[in-house]
């Protein structure tokens, strides 16, 4: 348990790309979470801000099934963990609370072979990515070792899909920092919030926008996201809307 | 009465609510009124954010001290700060947890308290996080664990400007202040469903990371630094009957725009047209 739990992360869902011969996605770190976090499945829902989303990855039929009820009700962990911005944890979803909570999700998910469901917003703040879950066939909690997991999957998966949406960085981005490092997971930073709301004025986009806009212009000038963003707030650095970028420092 | 001895006796430490009586010179119902606010946790509508903001808040405003800052750690393994009476105290908290150095780390690791009353000769200590603070303008630091027995969830950071030893019945009553907190937080986690806590600590901490976005907006918009931003924010979600995190998120997204009466001052510092600028691709 020594070391970055996101570096172990990191290697987990690249090694996972590679099996499959792909370039690292947010697919597959929803795949390389039902090893790791001890489910029966998982599926993996993108929507941005105000979208219903759509469904990126099933690890399986039931997976498929979950999240297809899910986006069709409306009703479930995953919209709720959406609207909450916080996990949903439902160990036991026939528990007469998770009953009261879904009444038609509840009995549809348990025939379909859930026992219980744990759904994570793809969320940094007011960014929306999407949404993942995991199921498993009997009820129980995850450890809080598999809690600490399973987020950290969510947060990769998080950075994997807003990437994914940078059409101009090409292959650069691809989820992974330069030289194929894990991303910057250093999500968790005041001054990397603060940064990406400023850019929401300076640029004139939305929250999702300019928060790729940063990540973007810390990889093709090779600086640390948590550097960059320090500029930012210090006012050091202002980013431009009329130039783009990436155009520079990136070949 | 013992009881006041009681947070300073780690080991032993039992679930005993010290309310110190009579300490000099302290708002003795404001003190009182502090700990009915921290064992209140069954309200509809509980946030644990708000209410460690209440922490914070009550202790600048009881003890004899600056600004205070909280960590409290997540399930993935990471300390966060969850609450801060000033921006300062906020940028220290986070200042330690990047730098992985000062007196708030030490004490979460320890589950004991750590103090320095000159930060001015901590450096050896902490070489990073002295001089950090000391440029924030605090002179000394008391770090107050966050503990039930073995479990350690977090710790208070108690900063002041001027150096000094802590006085004693500051100690206790900040302790005493986090203990209650503590086991109500606990507390809340085995009454309420046992994964409740994490829910809403993780949705706090990224209600948390909306109000940063939304102090960054704000303080490019209006040309302010971050503490004056979050004022402004803080301010108007009193001033509007709205919790800080709702406003964050409706600002973040385009709906505030921060008119009305209590705004017009702030928005006349606007540039452009002082309307809010609509996000596209909603």
């Amino acid at each position: 348990m020594t070391g970055s739990r996101p570096a172990r992360i990191w290697g987990l869902v690249a090694g996972q790309a590679a099996s499959r011969g792909g370039r690292v996605s947010a697919g597959d770190a929803c795949a390389a979470a039902v090893a790791a976090v001890e489910v029966s499945g998982a599926w993996l829902i993108a929507a941005r801000s105000a979208e219903a989303g759509h469904l990126m990855r099933v690890t399986d039929e039931v997976s498929e099934l979950l999240a297809e009820l899910q986006l069709t009700l409306g009703e479930g962990p995953g919209p709720d963990a959406a609207a909450s911005g916080g996990p949903v944890l439902a160990s036991d979803l026939g528990e007469v609370g998770a009953v009261r909570r879904w009444p038609v999700f509840s009995p549809a998910a348990r025939q379909a072979g859930a026992a219980a469901i744990f759904a994570f917003p793809l969320q940094v703040g007011a960014i929306r990515a999407g949404v993942m879950g995991l199921y498993r066939e009997r009820p129980g909690s995850l450890s809080a070792f598999q809690l600490g997991d399973a987020l950290v999957f969510a947060d990769t998966a998080t950075l994997l899909l807003l990437d994914a949406q940078d059409q101009t960085a090409g292959d650069a981005a691809a989820g992974a920092g330069p030289g194929g490092q894990p991303p910057d997971l250093a999500l968790h930073r005041a001054e990397i919030d603060q940064a990406t709301g400023m850019l929401t004025e300076q640029l004139d986009v939305g929250i999702e926008e300019a928060f790729i806009r940063l990540r973007a212009y810390a990889y093709a000038h090779d600086q640390g996201l948590s550097d960059l963003a320090r500029d930012i707030v210090a006012r050091r650095l202002r980013l431009s809307p009329d130039r783009d970028p990436r155009q520079d420092g990136q070949l | 009465m013992a009881s006041c001895e009681r947070a300073d006796a780690y080991p032993h430490w039992p679930v005993v609510l010290p309310v110190p009586e009579g300490v000099r010179g302290m708002d003795e119902e404001l003190l009182s009124d502090t700990f009915v606010e921290l064992t209140d946790t069954m309200v509809v509508g509980f946030d644990v954010i708000d209410f460690l903001h209440v922490l914070t808040d009550r202790s600048v405003q009881l003890l004899d001290v600056s600004a205070a800052g909280l960590l409290l750690a997540d399930p993935r393994g990471e300390l966060r700060v969850v609450a801060a009476s000033s921006e300062a105290a906020r940028l220290l908290e986070l200042f330690q947890i990047q730098n992985d150095q000062g007196p708030c780390l030490d004490c979460f690791r320890s589950g004991q308290p750590v103090t320095a009353a000159d930060l001015a000769v901590a450096a050896p200590r902490w070489p990073q996080f002295a001089p950090a603070a000391r440029q924030a303008g605090f002179a000394a630091v008391q770090a107050l664990p966050m503990r039930l027995r073995e479990q350690v969830i977090g710790a208070l950071n108690l900063f002041r400007a001027s150096p000094g030893a802590f006085a004693p019945a500051d100690i206790r009553v900040g302790q005493a202040l986090a203990d209650v907190a503590t086991i109500s937080l606990l507390h809340e986690r085995s009454m309420r469903h046992s994964d409740t806590l994490n829910e809403q600590l993780q949705a706090a901490l990224n209600s948390r990371v909306i109000i940063e976005q939304a102090k960054g907006k704000l303080a490019e918009r209006l040309g302010v630094d971050m503490d004056q931003a979050f004022n402004l924010l803080r301010d108007r979600a009193r001033t509007s009957n709205r919790r800080l995190s709702d406003l964050a998120q409706a600002l973040v997204g385009g709906i505030e725009t921060f008119t009305g009466p209590a705004a017009s001052r702030s928005w006349q510092q606007f540039p452009g047209d002082g309307q809010p600028r609509q996000q596209p691709g909603k």
